[in-house]
């Protein structure tokens, strides 16, 4: 399975769709919009990579999720801010000790989850914000282990959270309850497979089939795993500004792979390749090729 | 720097350097320097080692072969306030080499093992990644090469080890032959004032 680079959204700019200092995360709704946030605004794009929406944070923005309804939640430093769709603000949680630095934000049943960079954990709360229990604190670091200063997960649709530990170069599961599950993952400077340098993967993201698609830093680089743990294909890697890092991730119905390039605050989108199909041969590509 | 500062302001400025990253040695000299003294000193906004951007370039190791001093008058520091304690540190390990069967890089990075590599805290046995690790440099080996501190720089690392003069060293030559090579003009000078007012405000000179 190869990928292609077939759209850029946002960059570095004046201009009202682009980022003057930083863009730090996104989010692609079941209608394909793709929401980022950085500087202290939210642009909204269209699947084209129009612009169709901007509004303003209370400070800047660390990640962005898009709810099941369609509300918009933003972490910052210290709260989330709960936004309508439109950019009407409906809620803020503030609570500096259990949102210190919020840097990724998922649902899962009727939860939300919220990591705290800060603590090194992942804060589960009730629709209403109320803390329900902290997960992936329970080992003797007392949480995760993030050279890197964020903490970035996924939710699939079994509700199990895919967190990057990139201390352990590790991607390791939890379930809501805080339960670990499992991890994949391993050290490894040459084989792609791996996780290369002192701390990878930064961040996650998982779409309908479990696939696991992760970003990495110095080098930069896309990847996606099965949920095994297998590598299925390097997404991307020439195609980001080496200084990258904590490049944020999203994948759409459609297997399209968002990337924030964090240097030229843009967001690179990527479309699955089909394999040419040999002469005689119509057997279609198994999804478990590896690219590279 | 202020001009009214006395010996005993400038000690307290030196001992707040030396707490936050370990310079003791080269703030004690400094100290021991006369006022108003010129003394060379390293920018490490400039130095390509350690500028933020300059990513995908070679290790600048000028600093080793050109300076007058045996084994060079500029050493790694590492600013322990700083560091990450990573289990796979990039600029302890050469994280491009193999992996060996405990599952680490089989390579180190400095040249003369400078770099001693120690797990602290409450040690979970069974799992060396979770882990904290203390990395000491031992500056009577660096020759300041500069290999750690380009391998520790963002995005690799964080940044945390830098070069350094090491006033104890330095022979203050009047026209220094690292400042006369380096292409980055990296290698300036100071007063003694404002070498302290740098180690504090900059984290070293």
């Amino acid at each position: 399975m190869k990928y292609r680079l077939i759209r850029t959204i946002s960059g570095r700019g004046q201009e009202p769709g682009q980022f003057t200092e930083m863009l730090r995360g996104i989010a692609v709704d079941t209608d394909g919009r793709v929401f980022a946030v950085g500087d202290t605004a939210v642009r909204v794009f269209q699947a084209d990579g129009s612009l169709l929406r901007t509004w303003s944070t209370s400070s800047p923005g660390y990640c962005i999720a898009v709810a099941r309804n369609g509300h918009v939640y933003v972490g910052l430093a210290g709260q989330i801010e709960i936004y309508e769709g439109n950019g009407t603000l409906i809620g803020a949680w503030r609570d500096e000790q259990h949102l210190g630095l919020v840097t990724a934000i998922g649902f899962a049943d009727t939860s939300v989850l919220a990591a705290d960079a800060n603590a090194r954990c992942i804060r589960r709360l009730d629709p209403s914000g109320k803390l329900l229990n902290t997960i992936g604190d329970d080992n003797r670091r007392s949480g995760f282990l993030i050279p890197n200063g964020v903490i970035d997960f996924a939710v699939d649709r079994k509700g199990v959270i895919h967190t990057a530990n990139p201390g352990c170069h590790r991607v390791e599961r939890f379930a809501i309850d805080g339960t670990r599950l499992g991890h994949f993952g391993r050290f490894d400077g040459q084989d792609p497979s791996g996780f290369p340098g002192c701390c990878n993967p930064t961040n996650v993201a998982v779409d309908d089939r479990g696939r696991i698609f992760v970003t990495e830093k110095a080098g930069p680089r896309a990847k996606v795993y099965d949920s095994d743990g297998t590598l299925l294909s390097v997404v991307a890697d020439s195609q980001f500004e080496l200084a990258c890092k904590n490049m944020d991730l999203a994948v759409d119905s459609q297997g399209q792979v968002y990337v924030v390039d964090t240097v030229k605050l843009q967001i690179l989108v990527f479309a699955p390749q089909a394999e040419p199909v040999a002469a005689g041969n119509t057997a279609a590509p198994s999804e478990g090729d590896e690219s590279r | 720097m202020s001009e009214g500062l006395t010996r005993r302001e400038a000690m307290g400025h030196a001992a707040r350097g030396l707490a936050a990253i370990g310079l003791g040695v080269t703030a004690f000299h400094l100290i021991r320097k006369a006022d108003g003294q010129i003394v060379w000193q390293l920018d490490h906004g400039r130095c390509v080692n350690s500028r933020l951007g300059a990513v995908g370039v070679n290790t600048c190791n000028l600093c080793t072969s050109e300076c007058v001093v045996a084994q060079s008058a500029v050493r790694a520091v590492n600013d322990f306030s700083k560091c990450g304690r990573c289990y796979i540190c990039p600029a302890y390990y050469n994280v491009t080499s193999a992996v060996d069967e405990s599952g680490l890089p089989s390579e180190k990075l400095c040249p003369r093992d400078a770099i001693t590599r120690t797990m602290i805290g409450d040690a979970d046995p069974e799992d060396p990644a979770n882990n904290f690790y203390e990395y000491v440099i031992d500056e009577t080996k660096c020759d300041g090469c500069g290999k750690c501190v380009m391998g520790c720089k963002e995005p690799a690392g964080l940044g945390s080890i830098r070069l350094a003069v090491r006033h104890d060293l330095c022979v203050d030559c009047n026209r220094c032959a690292i400042a006369m090579a380096c292409p980055d003009d990296a290698f300036t000078q100071a007063s003694v004032e404002e070498a302290f007012e740098r180690l504090e405000t900059k984290g070293g000179t």
